[in-house]
Parts: structure tokens; C-alpha cells; sequence
């Protein structure tokens, strides 16, 4: 897509980061296209947090600040 | 400089372009740095949860309905958003094809039932 996002997923990189963490853990066949999936939402709920974060403090930019507060909401909702 | 032997890990430009993306409004550079250790603490927490899914149910894969659980148990997934919306929302057409089974003419499911939404 031109100017947007890079659709592909980085499946042998996602496997590889799963068996780092848990090497003795298999992953059924396109569980990887699932991690990609929650890993987009994660990001996309990260944004939308940080985002709020910055209009609230009416900044025009996501400053770090911002960012720390929204990873620390959307860590939590994301845990299973 | 001694070279650090590389972990694996999402290339931190990939993270940056799609939280840019999500964001819609500038972020600073710095921030992007958080963002990263953040989804460092994301993978982990996890491969922390989908090995807790799949030792649970006696397995040592993790399957196709296990991180469906997950995604149900963090809020992505409700009965008024089911997993293939989300799918079909995110995914692009060649992936959507691999986890959503299509009929296909002579009765044929593709892909394998095994390896998709039941």
C-alpha cells in the first residue's frame, strides 16, 4: 500500500521470538498469522492510549511520558 | 566494539512505522524507544500466557483456540466481535486465506481444518 503500512507479517521472526522466550513450546500451523493479529491490536491499542494521553496534556506530539503511562493500561489489558 | 550476539527481536523500524500508523499524530522520537521495550514486555508476558493455555490443556503446542482465548480474554475478542472480523480487519486477503477456512468448489476446505478457525 503507498504511504501505508507494510502489511506482510514477520512470521519466521514471531516464531523465532516465541522459542526464545519458550524453546520447548510448539506452535501450531499459522499460530504465528494469530500473534501477528494480536500483536497489530496491541499496537494499535498502545497508539490509541498514547494518543489520548497526549491530547489530554495538550500536546501536539506523543512524548515519552505519554507512552509509559498507555504501555502501562495496555500491558494490563492484554495480559490473558 | 565487541559485537552483541543478536536476539531475536522485531526490527525496531517495523515496530516504529506501525505504531506510526496507529498513532495518526507525530511522536517523538524517544518515544518509540518506550514503545519498543514495551513490546519486549508484551512477547513475554505472552509466550508467558500461551504457555500457560497449552499446559493447561496437557499439550506442548499451542493451538489455533488458544490464543483465540487469549485475545477473548484480553477484550479483543467478544460475541459481538468475533475473531475472523478481526481477521478480515486486519489481515491482508493472502492471510485471511489461511486462517479462515473458504469452501471451495468439489466440497474441498482450504486450508486444512487443523490449522484454521474451527
Amino acid at each position: 500500500v503507498a504511504g501505508g503500512m507494510r502489511r506482510g507479517a514477520p512470521r519466521g521472526t514471531l516464531r523465532a521470538v516465541l522459542r526464545r522466550h519458550k524453546p520447548q513450546l510448539r506452535l501450531a500451523a499459522s499460530g504465528d498469522l494469530l500473534i501477528h493479529l494480536n500483536f497489530l491490536m496491541f499496537l494499535h491499542r498502545l497508539a490509541e492510549e498514547a494518543r489520548t494521553n497526549a491530547f489530554e496534556n495538550k500536546s501536539k506530539t506523543i512524548k515519552p511520558e505519554h507512552t509509559v503511562a498507555a504501555a502501562k493500561v495496555i500491558l494490563k489489558r492484554s495480559r490473558g | 566494539s565487541q559485537k552483541k550476539k543478536r536476539e531475536p527481536a522485531l526490527a525496531s523500524s517495523y515496530i516504529k512505522q506501525i505504531f506510526r500508523h496507529y498513532a495518526k499524530m507525530p511522536v517523538a522520537r524517544d518515544a518509540y524507544k518506550i514503545v519498543e521495550k514495551c513490546c519486549e514486555k508484551y512477547f513475554k508476558q505472552l509466550s508467558d500466557d500461551l504457555e500457560a493455555y497449552a499446559h493447561h490443556a496437557g499439550r506442548k503446542t499451542v493451538e489455533i483456540a488458544d490464543l483465540e482465548l487469549l485475545m477473548r480474554r484480553q477484550g479483543l475478542v467478544t460475541d459481538k466481535m468475533p475473531l475472523h472480523v478481526l481477521i478480515e480487519r486486519y489481515l491482508p486477503l493472502e492471510y485471511r486465506k489461511l486462517l479462515i477456512p473458504v469452501a471451495v468448489s468439489g466440497n474441498k476446505v482450504i486450508p486444512s481444518k487443523s490449522a484454521c478457525l474451527s
